[in-house]
């Protein structure tokens, strides 16, 4: 059996268990001793990433816990090329972020056994919160993000990746005259007084669900009166802040126009690079880690794990991806961790709330140079 | 002075400070000698036990004593100078007067250099409304507090207001900018571009240092040498360490000259070795994660970049060597993070820099060729260059400006009777 096999076949282990079952320390060890075989695999599929794993101050081979292992910061995925641990050719889909105005997106690379692990990595957890039942999926997003492109952006991702709990996709939102989004709201009556008593599932941006869906049927006083829908959405909060629009307005707001209750609205936290794993909130607003994967959120003085109740920086893990090092990935959010254990909702491991973007670096000293001269001069030169 | 930094929430309190110091200004002359004596007595004062873990301040203690800045008013302000009195120019003569109000705008990483900002317009007699950074609030009424001790008449703290308000307050900005006949600006790009924008009088002069980074290079006699090696990578980790590497003087690469026989790895070893003992005598005690962030980005980023790259550094984000060859520049990251880059000839790379190069700190073996590489650096925009350890001692001329010059006017009186 080759390496890349063994793995598969210890990655396919890890995804066949009940994702928050079982003893965290066994789940580690697991973990533990698959994440070293794929950082070998890696190393020899990548010298750029032997180089970086080479000089990583503590030796992986020897590490008995996951937190020495070598991690990258997710800033790397932004590189032209993408990071990658297969060739151009076996490149199935390229995964970018939602980088915001004037940022450069993320890349990773998806090979199509990765791609195959995202699908069924999404499923096991989201069943985990919802069920197994497929139902009719109301996508609130244009249909354009729902099309099969190699290119695939966080938000065609996210809405994809539920596609298997469908019975029909509808996508509420279409173009509007100006390239912008706009409620289809014939559509959306028909489709809400068809689905008044079955169970239906509903997709969107945060953002998007407030500007382009909830607002409007506020506008007009709509109530859709579909109580048994589960509304799940992702993509963080930046944008919804700078309106000061708080979380409790924002799921008020869903509840109050599809006429359901609070608790059928699930933030989850995830991001493209850390590809199959989402992060649900469980009923007492916790977010929980699937066996395949582990969270460990270090201190920004020492990157040193932190105890429950601190706060730091996230790293995400998981032995999903095989065609891009993202493995053990240290993100730029924030997250106190609840307990390494035992949250009253039942789920084992590791809980954490999410506690937004690291802030900017405050302090703008005299040696920050936002721009060198020289690099001004070549900017201003005529094409 | 009984509130010594004062909570400013509307830009009329602006203008009525600006208004007081303008009349104490205009009302009581002053001379730099007295200034030079109260400020001396101000430096003694600062050798306290609590002050002493302030970053700087021992070169603070140092800077303000007499035997310091006298020489410093001497030479911009000229002979006679130190008692006020006039100075023959062949038929003329010459006296500097104050500009009036001079406003400063201290970054917020340097602890020390609200007071070193201040300190350079009141020797040239004017007054100071000076906006503290929040950051450096606290820190700076502990050393006002010292001057108030020694300054028993009041003599200096009368001429000074100072001024705590939220950076975002555009309208306090203005008010300051408004009331005052002479600037002085110090921080990162985003801040000066602002400050500078600001409506000041037209006949406000406006000084501005920074934002500019720094760079450190060796000849290979000099880092080669085994024995000497230990002491010049203490001089480079005291240089690194002050200010968590964020000042302006701060190197951000050590370019190392290749010599026969000279192992760069050894030598960064050898610094490995000093930055850890560093680390230890002075551990960071806070870290933004933002920092920590970008810290990790560059490890990665750059052994990621180039197979034949190599780092040295520990697990947590305390101290970073970047080892590599050639002579551009990386874009900085600061927070203890030294890119080494080892080259052919130092006078290729000194010829790259831009004018955004402030100190070239240097170890050089060979006076002849240090001359060589200071003139080049000269031409290059480099405005200070240094022994390697030496980085960050605030001297005058400072950005390729002088100090207390900038802030007086010379005036020229051609007598009427000739």
């Amino acid at each position: 059996m080759s390496t890349l096999e063994e793995i598969e076949q210890g990655i396919e282990s890890l995804l066949t268990r009940p994702p928050y079952g079982g003893d965290p320390q066994q789940r580690n060890s697991a973990l533990l001793a698959l994440l070293k075989k794929e950082l070998a695999y890696a190393c020899d599929r990548n010298p750029h990433f032997r180089n970086y794993v080479e000089q990583w101050p503590i030796d992986f081979c020897g590490a008995d816990k996951i937190a020495d292992l070598p991690y990258l910061p997710v800033g790397v995925f932004k590189a032209n090329p993408p990071l990658a641990l297969v060739s151009a050719d076996d490149v199935k889909r390229t995964l970018t972020s939602s980088a915001t105005t004037g940022q450069v997106p993320s890349r990773v690379v998806l090979d199509a056994s990765t791609a195959r692990r995202m699908a069924k990595g999404v499923i096991t957890i989201i069943r985990d919160f919802i069920g197994p039942a497929r139902r009719p999926y109301l996508v609130i997003d244009t249909p354009e993000n729902l099309a099969a492109q190699p290119q695939l952006g966080a938000r065609g991702a996210a809405i994809q990746a539920l596609g298997s709990f469908a019975t029909e996709v509808v996508c509420c939102l279409r173009l509007g005259q100006e390239g912008e989004p706009t409620l289809d709201l014939e559509k959306l009556l028909a489709c809400a007084a068809k689905w008044k008593h079955v169970d239906v599932l509903v997709y969107g941006f945060t953002y998007v669900i407030w500007t382009h869906f909830v607002q409007p049927l506020q506008r007009e006083g709509i109530t859709l009166d579909i109580s048994n829908v589960r509304v799940l959405h992702s993509g963080g909060w930046k944008r919804l802040d700078q309106q000061a629009v708080t979380r409790e307005v924002f799921i008020h707001g869903v509840a109050s126009v599809f006429g359901c209750s609070p608790d059928r609205v699930l933030d989850y936290y995830g991001m493209v690079e850390n590809v199959g794993v989402i992060y649900p909130d469980c009923e007492h607003g916790n977010k929980h880690v699937p066996a395949f994967a582990e969270i460990i959120v270090r201190d920004p003085l020492t990157l040193a794990p932190v105890k429950a109740g601190q706060q730091g920086l996230i790293q995400v893990c998981s032995v999903l991806p095989t065609s891009f090092p993202g493995f053990l990935l240290l993100t730029e959010d924030l997250a106190e961790v609840i307990a390494y254990d035992e949250c009253p909702c039942g789920r084992r491991g590791t809980s954490f709330r999410f506690a937004g973007r690291a802030p900017k670096a405050e302090v703008r000293g005299c040696g920050n140079l936002e721009a060198r001269r020289s690099h001004q001069t070549q900017g201003s030169g005529v094409a | 002075m009984s509130d010594l930094i004062q909570a400013v929430d509307s830009p009329q309190e602006i203008a009525g400070a600006a208004q007081r110091l303008r009349d104490v200004a205009q009302r009581k002359e002053i001379t730099p000698q007295v200034i030079l004596e109260i400020v001396d007595q101000w430096a003694a004062a600062l050798d306290d036990r609590e002050l002493r873990e302030v970053p700087g301040m021992t070169f603070l203690r140092l800077w303000l004593r007499r035997g310091n800045l006298e020489p410093v008013v001497l030479r911009e302000l000229g002979p006679n100078s130190l008692t006020g009195e006039w100075r023959e120019d062949g038929r003329a003569r010459l006296r500097a007067f104050p500009l009036g109000v001079v406003g400063h705008w201290p970054a917020g990483n340097i602890e020390i250099q609200p007071i070193l900002s201040l300190t350079c317009a009141l020797l040239g007699g004017n007054g100071c409304l000076v906006r503290v950074p929040s950051r450096l609030v606290q820190i700076t009424r502990r050393v006002m507090e010292k001057l108030q001790e020694v300054d028993r008449d009041g003599l200096l703290t009368e001429r000074v207001f100072m001024a705590s308000f939220d950076h975002s307050r555009m309208d306090l900005h203005q008010a300051m900018a408004q009331a005052v006949d002479g600037a002085m600006i110090w921080g990162g790009g985003e801040a000066v571009l602002q400050v500078r924008g600001l409506p000041f009088p037209h006949w406000a002069r406006v000084v501005v240092f920074g934002p500019r980074i720094s760079a450190a290079a060796m000849d290979a006699e000099s880092w080669g040498n085994r024995t000497e090696r230990s002491s010049w990578c203490r001089r480079i980790a005291r240089d690194v360490w002050q200010f968590d590497q964020q000042a302006c003087s701060s190197p951000q690469t050590l370019f190392l000259e290749r010599g026969t026989g000279c192992d760069p790895g050894e030598f960064v070893e050898d610094l490995r070795q000093v930055f850890q003992q560093e680390n230890q005598q002075h551990p960071r005690q806070q870290i933004e994660p933002a920092l920590t962030s970008a810290i990790c980005l560059a490890r990665a980023s750059w052994l990621l970049n180039d197979e034949g790259n190599r780092a040295l550094f520990p697990a947590s984000p305390d101290w970073t060597i970047l080892l590599g060859a050639g002579a551009e520049m990386p874009n900085p990251t600061q927070g203890r993070t030294l890119s080494v880059l080892v080259v052919d000839d130092l006078l290729k790379v000194i010829a790259k820099f831009d004018g955004t190069l402030q100190t070239l700190g240097l170890g050089i073996k060979d006076a002849r060729k240090e001359e060589m590489l200071a003139q080049a650096a000269g031409r290059s925009g480099v405005d200070r260059i240094v022994k390697l350890g030496r980085m960050h001692v605030f001297s005058s001329p400072w950005d390729g400006t002088e100090l207390i010059r900038p802030m007086v006017r010379l005036v020229r009186h051609v007598r009427s009777q000739d």
